[in-house]
């Protein structure tokens, strides 16, 4: 189902300056969506259109396939629903205080006091940021500050969330808690618009790609075309993302699949081709032909590795006690993935799980997550991009647990089961803390 | 970032104290010690506040007697000065100065101590309220008293924004020093001037741009305050009562004594 839709849209600024030109786009519900372009692209300006800020000179913004009207009383049903959080939350947090402002929302929409209360503590407690409900905005962080902007958002349970720049001035565990957020929005049903000139973000992140450059959109499509067309990447003043970089040039030697096209750390692993030959150093007393264990010989070899290297049939030895080996390689030993839902958390049911399956590396993904773990104690080996790390962890033998909460959790899940279905690879994946009959979860 | 003032209330503990309770504290002390013609009750005041202002409300001795500081100079000045040229009479000391004679009686005497008591007083009693009631607090009282909304909500906003341009301030003020914008009286006089050119147009734009994202989130003149529900507990009547029953002892048995 399409949300908003622009035809032939034109917009020109007060002083003359064109800022779109002729922009046709579809949003479908729930999808995520990137406008990738350099700064200046009209990226912004198009947001604004949007919403029905910036009336179009020329060609007309649909909200469900009605034309947008321009009197206040339709203004206002679109800005419910077309939330936009703005680049500098300097701009949008107005509010003495965090609660006034994530309140400003609800009480705008004339909702009584009680629910405008109970919006704002559940939105705060949502992003993480109760404990500083009265505190002025100028003493929080610029993570902070973008996550209450965020929440003044949310609190309007608007139907699609635009972010302008989402991750601009944020360290990399703020940006992860930042994306974290979003996804869970959107998993929760939430269409979310995000423009970025962060190429990687947008490969890694979104559903669908709106290539922009020159106040016009050159080219749209699901990431994996987008950001494989150089020429229009090169006309946008864009580069191709790092992932995509690296299996180009893997590929070109040969050590990768060709044919694919990894978008996150995990597939890049999965496109290497697995080695049958390789050098190793041999005792003298081995001789050509024989069968070595090289994973409890030489334990070296295995250590990290998720293979174990037994059976391999010496071919040739060299002079210098080099020997070129054929390996017949399995799994070590499967590692797992288990999943603790903090909204259900106790601390000693925790580390009881921790011993009983033996877990070697913990993640807290989301803000509630990172918090309860600080506040017991926890040591937390990954805190940003904790799937895809879980998931290469797992890959190589270890035992993780990821730290989540709610709805955070299913979509874990689903991210997990999405990679083993495309990698032919079986992760034992499960809830560490299951839901008991009475315990209802509460997302 | 600097500490100002307001940055001490947010973090005092009485911040989360009735507001009204502490109003009716700092009111009474200004207008005992106001009222009182003897020193003593407003030394009491200061004491008490002074006190309650580092012992209750967290906020640190040091930076707490430097602010202190500032205005008590000031009335020591002056108080010197009253002690000079005012009152009739005998005098306690005197000397001479190019033929006039200056000389300080008792009456000046008394009359320069209490102005400098009551100084000191009614500051402990302000300090007391401004450094462990936040603006943010006080909007809600401003509210209750049928001041009309736009006011608040203007001020609301400037509060908030007093702190952005503040930032913008130094940070410019910082990019101008790095570059020497301050070597001599005649640059740094270029330099505050375009300071206060730069601030005024990012005030502006500011401006357009609250604009826009208030209208994005719906704005229909409609802002939300901030009204908990603060009961006083008993301590703190009990401990008012004291704090008002010592004032008005003071009070009493001090009528008409003077240090001299």
């Amino acid at each position: 189902m399409v949300v908003l839709e622009t035809k032939d849209l034109s917009y020109s600024y007060p002083d003359g300056t064109l800022a779109l030109e002729d922009i046709n786009i579809k949003i479908e519900k729930g999808k995520k969506i990137a406008f990738v372009g350099r700064n200046g692209s009209g990226k912004s300006t198009l947001f604004l259109a949007l919403n029905g800020t910036h009336r179009p000179q020329k060609g007309q913004v649909l909200y469900h396939g009605e034309p947008l009207k321009y009197d206040s009383k339709s203004l206002r049903e679109v800005r419910k629903n077309v939330g936009i959080v703005f680049q500098n939350s300097d701009d949008q947090i107005f509010a003495p205080t965090i609660y006034q402002d994530v309140a400003f929302g609800p009480t705008n929409l004339g909702y009584p006091k009680e629910k405008v209360e109970k919006i704002v503590t559940d939105t705060l407690e949502y992003v993480g940021l109760t404990h500083l409900r009265n505190k002025p905005p100028h003493h929080l962080s610029g993570g902070q500050k973008k996550r209450v902007a965020i929440a003044g958002i949310v609190a309007m349970d608007p139907e699609v969330i635009i972010l302008d720049e989402p991750l601009s001035n944020l360290d990399p565990v703020g940006a992860d808690e930042v994306m974290d957020l979003l996804n869970e929005l959107n998993y929760f049903g939430k269409t979310i618009v995000i423009s970025t000139h962060n190429v990687d973000l947008a490969y890694s992140w979104a559903d669908y790609v709106f290539l922009m450059n020159n106040r016009r959109v050159i080219s749209e499509g699901v990431p994996e075309e987008i950001f494989r067309q150089t020429e229009n990447l090169k006309t946008a003043y864009l580069k191709r993302p790092v992932t995509l970089e690296i299996y180009e040039e893997i590929k070109k030697r040969g050590l990768a699949k060709i044919k694919s096209c990894p978008r996150d750390i995990p597939d890049l692993v999965q496109t290497l081709r697995p080695q049958h030959l390789m050098w190793v150093d041999v005792p003298p007393e081995v001789k050509e032909g024989d069968t070595i264990n090289l994973g409890i010989l030489y334990g070296e070899y295995a250590m990290d590795s998720m293979y174990e290297a037994i059976n391999c049939r010496v071919l040739h030895i060299h002079e210098d006690g080099l020997a070129i080996v054929e390996m017949d390689r399995k799994a070590l030993r499967a590692g797992s993935i288990g999943i603790y839902d903090t909204s259900r958390y106790s601390h000693d049911e925790l580390i009881r799980i921790i011993s009983r399956d033996g877990i070697e590396c913990v993640g807290a993904m989301g803000k509630k997550s990172k918090l309860i773990a600080e506040e017991n104690d926890l040591y937390i080996h990954v805190t940003s991009g904790v799937i895809d790390r879980s998931i290469l962890n797992a890959l190589s033998g270890q035992r993780c647990l990821i730290l989540t909460h709610g709805g955070m959790v299913d979509h874990a899940m689903d991210r997990i089961k999405c990679y083993m279905e495309k990698s032919g690879i079986n992760i034992p994946v499960s809830v560490a803390n299951q839901v008991t009959e009475k315990q209802t979860n509460h997302l | 970032m600097t500490h100002i003032l307001d940055d001490y209330a947010v973090s005092s503990p009485l911040r989360y104290r009735n507001n009204w309770l502490k109003l009716t504290v700092v009111a009474f002390g200004i207008l005992a010690g106001v009222s009182s013609n003897s020193p003593f009750v407003p030394l009491v005041i200061a004491v008490c506040m002074s006190f309650a202002t580092v012992y209750f409300g967290k906020v640190p001795a040091g930076p707490y007697f430097r602010i202190l500081a500032a205005p008590a100079g000031f009335v020591m000045v002056s108080a010197v000065i009253i002690a000079f040229f005012f009152g009739e009479g005998e005098k306690l000391f005197s000397f001479e100065v190019l033929g006039f004679t200056l000389g300080v009686g008792s009456a000046g005497l008394n009359m320069a101590l209490l102005v400098l008591a009551r100084t000191l007083g009614g500051m402990s009693c302000l300090l007391f309220l401004s450094l462990t009631t936040p603006m943010i607090e006080l909007f809600s009282v401003l509210k209750a008293t049928r001041i009309p909304d736009s006011f608040i909500e203007i001020s609301m906003m400037m509060y908030r924004y007093i702190f952005v341009f503040l930032e913008v301030a130094m940070g410019v003020k910082y990019a101008q020093t790095v570059r020497l914008g301050y070597k001599d009286f005649r640059t740094s006089f270029r330099s505050v001037a375009m300071l206060a050119t730069n601030l005024f147009i990012r005030s502006w734009e500011q401006g357009e741009k609250l604009y826009v994202s208030m209208n994005s989130r719906c704005y229909d003149g409609k802002l939300t305050m901030l009204d908990e529900k603060r009961p006083v507990r008993l301590l703190e009547i009990v401990l008012t009562c004291g704090y008002f029953t010592l004032v008005l002892a003071v009070f009493y048995f001090t009528r008409g004594i003077s240090f001299i």
